[in-house]
């Protein structure tokens, strides 16, 4: 099978700092990737990259069988991209804003107000449908980026931490909508810090660590023959000291007062 | 409204395709905008909005604009129409100009576009095109009461003809404008993107440094009799160009040979358009990821952050000095901070500095058929250097006029969820802030010029300037809606308003120096020195009174603006 993301020799710089080191991977059509990584480590920069908005790096990105340089706006056409913040038009409502992101895709209005509601519903937001975003919470503008994200039906959907802000029902419909997706043969690249979930929904788990991948495989080939869990492996492969050691530190940073006054 | 000026801008569609937009993309990203323009947004614990006071700001804008306008069509009369027509465009394009830079430049750089638009199959020109068509209708909505004015007084004098022909005059104006600016963005993103914001900066203080030349080299004391011969150089500037094609109507210009130019009013736009579209537009989206639009300054890699041990102590020991309380040190500190490293605050309050000093220069030349030099000499023989001290009140008002705007608005939480009890404490020691970062210094900078070059017997008129230009600011900060320092949004709709508002709050200061002007002017019955005191003790009086009351701004006063 050919690979439907192709990324060769990545590399980013900002100023005369390296983002991104050489990266190189290849990801299956129908596969949920987990891409996970500490603060800082470069996935949001790789995600922006595939995305298109970031277009000034070196190396080869190759998407369906097109290079990304010069196919920008095709590719677009395939991918749904839900960013990390929830970044929307928050002045408008959910039905003004998927209206119009729908007309970026050039959807049917009828297409458009269908899939909106019937996403927006089982997100159970219909009844916000005419009410401005910027009454609402973190989760329910999450929601609505989730839903805009999927608008278009894309064959790739990239997610930068879809589940923040969400509440516990949400997440289980988000991590059932993935394996839903993957069924449908759609390629999934996804971001996230919550590991208990990377583990479970993710095919192959890909970690990068300043800039540079550091392991690649299923989570059977990370484990090694061992029964750490995800979050153990992270922990072992990206920190560099004592988590309970540093726990300890900001409680007593906490109770610290000034002897002289 | 906006639906009109929707259909308005988009009727010439196939034009718009023809240049590689996609028509129905761009109509549904101006449809957006514009309805996300009319839609105030909510600052903290705010749940409603309220549509009213935005339509007030409307009114306001267009009854200043106008208000304006009649100014404009004042002080470009000359009997020559094209010389009349090419001051007054002139005007035009300068105010165009600087509104465009001061208020508009975070439109035309909205960092959402980053994750909302670029992400989505919508090419680099669709997404200029719609930004130069947005800024376009809301500079269209503040041109139309500004050149009302000229339009009445153009059919009065000139006959229907001249009415006729004047829209599509300040069209062809607008449109240059728009476009030469935008280009000029464009080629600096695709150039020189990390050093952008600090390169508009400097071009801000080059535009107030044209508008000195612009006003300086017009025809002295409004002398209608001034002839365009005087001022051959002229036929360069694009407002001749547009004058000029009043020749369609039947009117010659002096300068013979010159008809031609008016052909490129419709030129320069179009081919700025052009150069725009078919050139820089194809590499925007690559361009504006370089370009660092976020707020704050550029911090170079490796760069500590925090100030200087020097720096820190400075704002820190005057923050003590100035307040005894520790909210209103709090406040204090925040808004010396943000105001340091808040590009966008530098943008609209530094020029500021320049035009006090322009405006000066043009007073106190105002009246005088002298050369520039025999002015200078002349200086010391009135007391011009009241308006001097004055004039420093516009750096403040500006400077307050942007406290309150932030991209970062909704961090102002902090407020709200700390025990802060009096939030006036908070709102007197941002006014402190300002006070002493952009009012103080500049003053004491302008007290030494005046004390060299009128003399030490004006030290009584420096103290009375500095307490009645404090008491002016702090009245002038009273009497608007009470937010915390960077707690509300920046919005389009109030853009032009607040270039108008800082025009206008100019006049208020030549009516609150017209007093002591007159006092040290007319020596009455040799009282002078006394009612100087009086004066200085009723305005210290008064300013105590006035900002007691501001100190002690309760948390009802604050919500009641957070509401409006």
């Amino acid at each position: 099978m050919e690979p439907i993301i192709t990324i060769r020799h990545l590399n980013k710089q900002y100023g005369t700092k390296t983002v991104l080191n050489d990266i190189n991977l290849d990801i299956y059509p129908g596969q949920i990737i987990g891409y996970i990584g500490p603060n800082g480590a470069g996935k949001s920069t790789t995600v922006k990259i595939l995305c298109g908005i970031i277009q000034d790096y070196t190396g080869d990105v190759t998407i369906a069988g097109k290079d990304l340089r010069g196919n920008e706006l095709e590719i677009k056409k395939m991918i749904g991209y839900i960013p990390e913040l929830a970044e929307l038009y928050d002045l408008l409502t959910p039905e003004e804003y998927l209206g119009f992101i729908g007309k970026l895709y050039h959807l049917h209005d009828n297409v458009i107000e269908e899939r909106s509601k019937r996403m927006l519903d089982s997100f159970g937001l219909l009844g916000n449908l005419n009410q401005r975003m910027d009454t609402f919470s973190k989760g329910m503008k999450q929601k609505v980026l989730l839903t805009s994200g999927l608008l278009n039906n894309p064959s790739i959907v990239i997610l930068d931490e879809p589940l923040s802000g969400l509440d516990a029902n949400a997440v289980i419909i988000v991590k059932e909508l993935l394996q839903v997706l993957k069924q449908e043969g759609k390629t999934i690249f996804y971001c996230s810090h919550m590991m208990d979930v990377v583990e479970k929904v993710s095919d192959r788990i890909v970690l990068i660590n300043n800039g540079q991948i550091i392991a690649n495989g299923t989570i059977a080939e990370l484990q090694q023959n061992g029964t750490d869990s995800l979050e153990q492996i992270f922990s072992k492969l990206t920190s560099s000291g004592n988590m309970i050691q540093r726990a300890d530190d900001i409680a007593s940073a906490i109770n610290y007062t000034d002897q002289r006054n | 409204m906006n639906k009109i000026f929707l259909k308005l801008v988009m009727l010439p569609s196939g034009f718009w395709r023809s240049m590689g937009a996609d028509t129905e993309q761009l109509e549904a990203i101006l449809a957006i905008r514009l309805k996300m323009d009319d839609r105030k947004p909510l600052s903290f614990g705010r749940q409603q909005t309220r549509k009213k006071a935005l339509n007030n700001v409307t009114l306001k804008t267009m009854f200043i604009s106008c208000l304006m306008g009649v100014v404009y069509t004042m002080i470009s009369f000359v009997n020559d129409i094209m010389f009349s027509l090419t001051i007054y465009f002139g005007y035009l394009l300068i105010w165009l100009s600087i509104m465009l830079i001061t208020d508009f430049s975070n439109v035309l750089f909205d960092v959402r576009d980053k994750f909302i638009l670029i992400p989505r199959p919508v090419n680099d020109k669709t997404i200029v095109l719609s930004k130069l068509l947005h800024v376009f209708i809301y500079l269209f909505r503040i041109v139309i009461p500004l050149v009302l004015p000229e339009m009445i007084f153009l059919g009065v004098y000139h006959g229907w003809k001249s009415v006729l022909l004047f829209p599509i005059a300040v069209l062809c104006l607008l449109f240059m404008t728009l476009f030469a600016i935008n280009l000029c963005y464009l080629l600096l993103i695709k150039y020189a993107a990390r050093k952008f914001k600090e390169i508009i900066n400097y071009f801000q203080i080059g535009v107030s440094v044209i508008f000195f030349a612009a006003i300086y080299l017009r025809p002295r004391s409004f002398d209608a009799e001034a002839s365009i011969l005087q001022f051959k150089w002229i036929r360069f500037f694009p407002s001749y160009w547009i004058a000029v094609s009043w020749n369609f109507l039947g009117y010659k210009t002096e300068l013979i040979g010159t008809q031609w130019l008016s052909i490129l009013a419709i030129i320069v736009p179009l081919g700025c358009l052009l150069l725009m579209i078919k050139w820089l537009a194809p590499q925007f989206g690559r361009n504006i990821n370089n370009l660092d639009i976020s707020d704050t300054a550029e911090i170079k890699e490796g760069a500590v952050v925090t100030s200087t041990s020097t720096k820190k102590s400075l704002y820190h020991k005057l923050a003590n000095l100035l307040n005894r309380n520790d909210t209103a040190k709090a406040g204090f500190n925040i808004t010396w901070l943000q105001t340091s490293r808040s590009r966008s605050f530098k943008m609209r309050v530094y020029p500021f500095f320049a035009y006090v000093i322009v405006y000066f220069v043009f007073i106190t030349t105002r009246n005088s058929k002298s050369t520039f030099s025999e002015a200078w000499h002349n200086l010391p023989n009135e007391p011009s250097f009241i308006i001097l001290l004055y004039m420093c009140v516009i750096v403040i008002l500006n400077a307050m006029n942007h406290l309150y705007i932030s991209d970062q608005y909704k961090a102002a939480w902090v407020y709200f969820s700390s025990p802060v009890d009096t939030p006036g404490k908070v709102l007197s020691g941002a006014f402190k802030a300002l006070w002493a970062k952009y009012l103080f210094p500049f003053f004491v900078l302008l007290s030494a010029f005046t004390l060299a070059v009128w003399g030490w017997h004006t030290i009584l008129d420096i103290i009375l300037a500095l307490v009645n230009v404090t008491l002016f600011a702090v009245c002038m900060i009273s009497v608007g809606a009470r937010h915390f320092p960077f707690s509300t949004a920046d919005q389009i709709n109030q853009s032009g308003y607040r270039v108008i508002r800082a025009v206008l709050s100019m006049f208020l200061v030549f009516i609150l120096g017209a007093g002591h002007y007159f006092l040290v002017k007319l020596d009455v019955m040799g009282l002078n020195i006394i009612l100087k005191i009086i004066f200085l003790l009723l305005s210290s009086t008064f300013l105590w009174l006035v900002w007691n009351s501001y100190s002690n701004t309760s948390w009802a006063v604050i919500k009641k603006a957070e509401e409006q």
